[in-house]
């Protein structure tokens, strides 16, 4: 009998990816939760959800009148608003571009990806000096979170074309002609068979412009001389002015907002269709 | 279409001169065909020669460049595929992997609408689009899932189903609309084999029940001669044959037929007078008639209708080189002198044994020779050497006009004593199948290199076919086996390549 030798197994390759994820990930994640609920001597506490709740003192209904309030509705609407154009923008873009008779795709893709490799603060930059050259720059109020979503949209077109267009090039085009071949206009096979067979790369687009743009304060501080508050500059502020204790709560509150969306888009689903997630350019 | 039974009289579709190039490559080539209503119809060739192309016309993916197709009369070559009453079973059933089985079949239902003339409050006449009812597409899709036998998996996701399942549910999502013809493009490919033959009677069952017209494309022979009422046997974008499946398997029109449908051996022979014909160095009572005296011809004898006998009482006498057991019969291969013949026999000799072989005329197909001469068109170069078919070849130019001779200079003079400039001539070429040699150095000059794009075992030598680069094809015998897509030069001898003046009106080729 020979004893089997001791093999290098290829679960041994997993351990470095372990512990990056325990180091950089899970581990953070438990001191986030371990900041919003212990006070400065290290005890156990309520305290910063209810100052939180009660920034303003005038109990619970008083949140809804709150500032961290406003801001967390403010950066709300600013992501959705700049989701849901990125979208109308992206989704002919990746289309017509997947769809087009041209050998060189690529390079057509590539011009919406191009402006990715200038440094984005410089295109921040870039786009405030031309604001200010129409004059819309921190303007009005209103103006402000148009510029703000102007800019994020500027800044996550890319992001919502790659996952769309990768999917939409994968449809076999047997399923287009089987539908016209059963009797539909091409308008009809596009609704019922390519938008919905291009849900998954809508919905990995989705995440990945609406998360982002929640936390992208560069792009909402230099746009509007610092008038517009989303998501991202308010932690930024408690962790900047030492309130860490009240920074990790608020921290945890957008987690929150992540994973409800993650869920929502079907990020959590095990559909086959998620590969497209991972198979962009980068 | 030459076909027996019981379809209606009538045309249901028509091909009329249809051509289709895709980048100026000719993938069909001025098909003539038509189908009768009712009739099941099966385009047969290796991959590649159009078949599949043709039908992706019929049902409207591809527009013909040329000719026209008609459907009931009427020209609908430039249709769009979802204005034909035409549905496609796919080779790989392309079912929406985001419907379930239901809306899978129901899909085309549920695009139709009702056309309806209604007179309004005014008392105008009005044409008004109306959906089919909820209940009647309900009703429709259990009736198809009924006749693929598939009810209760109205639910189930298409992933979850099996090959044969899907398969099935493809051929109810075409059935559903109760389409005039039904295509099917190999729609059998990617089943197993018990699976195939089952669902080939399936099929052959549901074409009798349902009486709409099938054109089912396919590469498998056994399954043509299992299903067809008409087979249409395509090669290099042409037809090659129409006919039942008994006249094409029992009098192949050519040898590329008779090789792509069942089992062959094929010989090349003459006929001396009609009812005779010699090959294998023996003479062959046949049946065949109105040929020319002692014309060349292929002759083709299926394996199973060589008999063995003894060898006395044999017409040939060879010796068994190879005995193989294929289940219902055993596959024998008899060298008689240079010539080897499959045989298929329920009892085998043994490997070595002399035995005799006889075959009766009725076993025997002659046909004539396709190929027995290439013709090209040629050009005489400055240096008095021959360009056609991608290469350029010395030869005898003083053979163009009798009595001739070259002067040092390279001019032609004449037996009357003109002299003449070749260059730039038109010529024609004639090169003979057994006057081309392969060669697999590459160097050769200026000779014509190209692929071997098919090869036919002819019991004394296989003949090839070599396609050089621009589509010129060289038909060639050589007693040695080569590869097909090997990569040849083609050696022509000076003395082998006939020239003759082109005419003024002259054919092309």
């Amino acid at each position: 009998m020979t004893k089997a030798k001791p093999r290098f197994s290829r679960k041994l390759l997993a351990i470095p990816y372990g512990l990056f994820l325990a180091v950089f990930v899970v581990i953070p994640l438990f001191i986030i939760i371990y900041y919003a609920f212990t006070d400065d001597a290290g005890k156990f506490t309520f305290e910063y959800v209810r100052v939180f709740f009660n920034e303003s003192g005038k109990g619970f209904w008083g949140f809804f009148t709150s500032y961290n309030f406003k801001t967390i509705m403010q950066s709300l609407f600013i992501s959705l608003m700049s989701t849901v154009i990125c979208l109308l923008i992206a989704y002919p873009v990746a289309y017509i571009i997947a769809k087009c008779k041209l050998k060189n795709k690529s390079v057509l893709l590539l011009l919406f990806i191009v402006p990715m490799w200038v440094n984005f603060v410089l295109r921040i930059n870039a786009l405030k000096e031309l604001f200010v050259w129409i004059g819309i720059y921190n303007k009005s109020d209103t103006w402000n979170i148009v510029n703000t979503i102007i800019g994020m949209v500027y800044d996550f077109l890319p992001f919502m074309i790659l996952p769309i267009y990768t999917t939409i090039i994968k449809i076999d085009k047997s399923y287009l002609e089987a539908a016209k071949d059963l009797g539909a206009t091409p308008a009809r096979a596009f609704i019922k068979v390519t938008l919905p067979l291009s849900k998954a790369g809508i919905m990995s687009g989705v995440s990945m412009v609406f998360l982002p743009s929640m936390t992208n304060y560069v792009v909402s501080n230099y746009l509007t001389f610092r008038n517009v508050k989303i998501i991202g500059k308010l932690i930024d502020d408690y962790f900047t002015g030492d309130l860490w204790h009240d920074g990790s709560f608020i921290a945890l509150v957008l987690l929150l907002f992540m994973f409800l969306v993650t869920w929502l888009t079907g990020g959590f689903s095990p559909d086959e269709q998620t590969d497209t997630r991972g198979t962009s350019l980068w | 279409m030459e076909t027996m039974n019981k379809t209606s009289n009538k045309n249901i579709i028509e091909l009329i001169d249809v051509c289709k190039e895709f980048d100026g490559v000719s993938v069909v080539e001025k098909m003539n065909l038509y189908v009768r209503k009712g009739e099941f119809v099966t385009f047969l060739g290796p991959s590649g020669c159009g078949k599949t192309t043709t039908l992706r016309m019929i049902a409207g993916f591809e527009m013909p460049t040329g000719g026209k197709i008609l459907l009931n009369g009427e020209d609908i070559s430039n249709l769009p595929p979802n204005k034909r009453p035409v549905n496609t079973v796919f080779q790989k059933y392309a079912l929406f992997p985001h419907l379930n089985v239901f809306e899978n079949v129901a899909f085309g239902l549920k695009l139709k609408r009702i056309e309806t003339t209604v007179i309004d409050k005014k008392g105008n006449e009005k044409i008004k689009y109306t959906k089919l009812p909820k209940a009647v597409i309900e009703e429709k899709v259990r009736k198809a899932l009924e006749i693929v036998d598939l009810v209760g998996f109205e639910k189930r996701s298409i992933s979850t189903l099996s090959g044969g399942q899907q398969q099935r549910i493809a051929i109810a999502r075409a059935i559903v609309n109760e389409p005039e013809i039904l295509l099917l493009d190999e729609p059998l490919g990617a089943l197993d084999l018990k699976m195939r033959k089952e669902m080939q009677l399936e099929l052959k069952a549901m074409h009798k029940r349902l009486g709409i017209t099938f054109i089912y494309v396919t590469h498998d022979q056994e399954e043509v001669l299992t299903m067809s009422d008409t087979i249409v046997v395509m090669s290099d974008g042409t037809i090659q044959q129409i006919g039942t499946p008994e006249m094409i398997y029992n009098e192949p029109k050519n040898t590329f037929v008779a090789d792509f449908i069942g089992e062959s051996n094929i010989f090349t022979g003459v006929m001396p007078k009609d009812g005779l014909v010699r090959f294998c160095g023996k003479p062959f009572t046949c049946l065949d008639s109105g040929f020319e005296k002692d014309e060349p011809v292929d002759v083709v004898v299926r394996p199973e209708d060589v008999q063995i006998t003894s060898p006395e009482e044999g017409k040939l006498k060879g010796k068994v080189t190879s005995v193989i057991f294929k289940g219902i019969h055993y596959q024998i291969l008899v060298q008689c002198g240079r010539y080897e013949i499959e045989i298929q026999s329920t009892v085998a000799p043994e490997v070595g044994a002399t035995v005799g072989l006889c075959v009766q005329p009725d076993g025997i197909h002659v046909m004539r020779k396709i190929f027995r001469v290439n013709k090209f068109t040629g050009v005489i170069t400055k240096r008095n050497t021959v360009e056609f078919g991608d290469g350029e070849y010395d030869c005898d130019v003083t053979q163009l006009y009798p009595g001739s001779y070259l002067d040092e200079e390279g001019y032609l003079i004449t037996a009357k004593g003109e002299k003449l400039d070749l260059t730039d001539t038109e010529v024609n070429v004639e090169v003979g199948l057994h006057d081309i040699t392969m060669s697999d150095n590459l160097d050769e000059g200026c000779a014509a290199q190209g692929n071997i794009i098919s090869l036919i075992y002819k019991s004394e030598y296989y003949r090839y076919i070599v396609r050089t680069e621009n589509e010129e094809d060289y038909v060639l015998a050589c007693e040695d086996l080569w590869n097909e897509n090997d990569l040849v030069s083609l050696i022509i001898p000076k003395d082998k390549i006939r020239l003759t003046l082109k005419d003024t009106e002259g054919s092309k080729k």
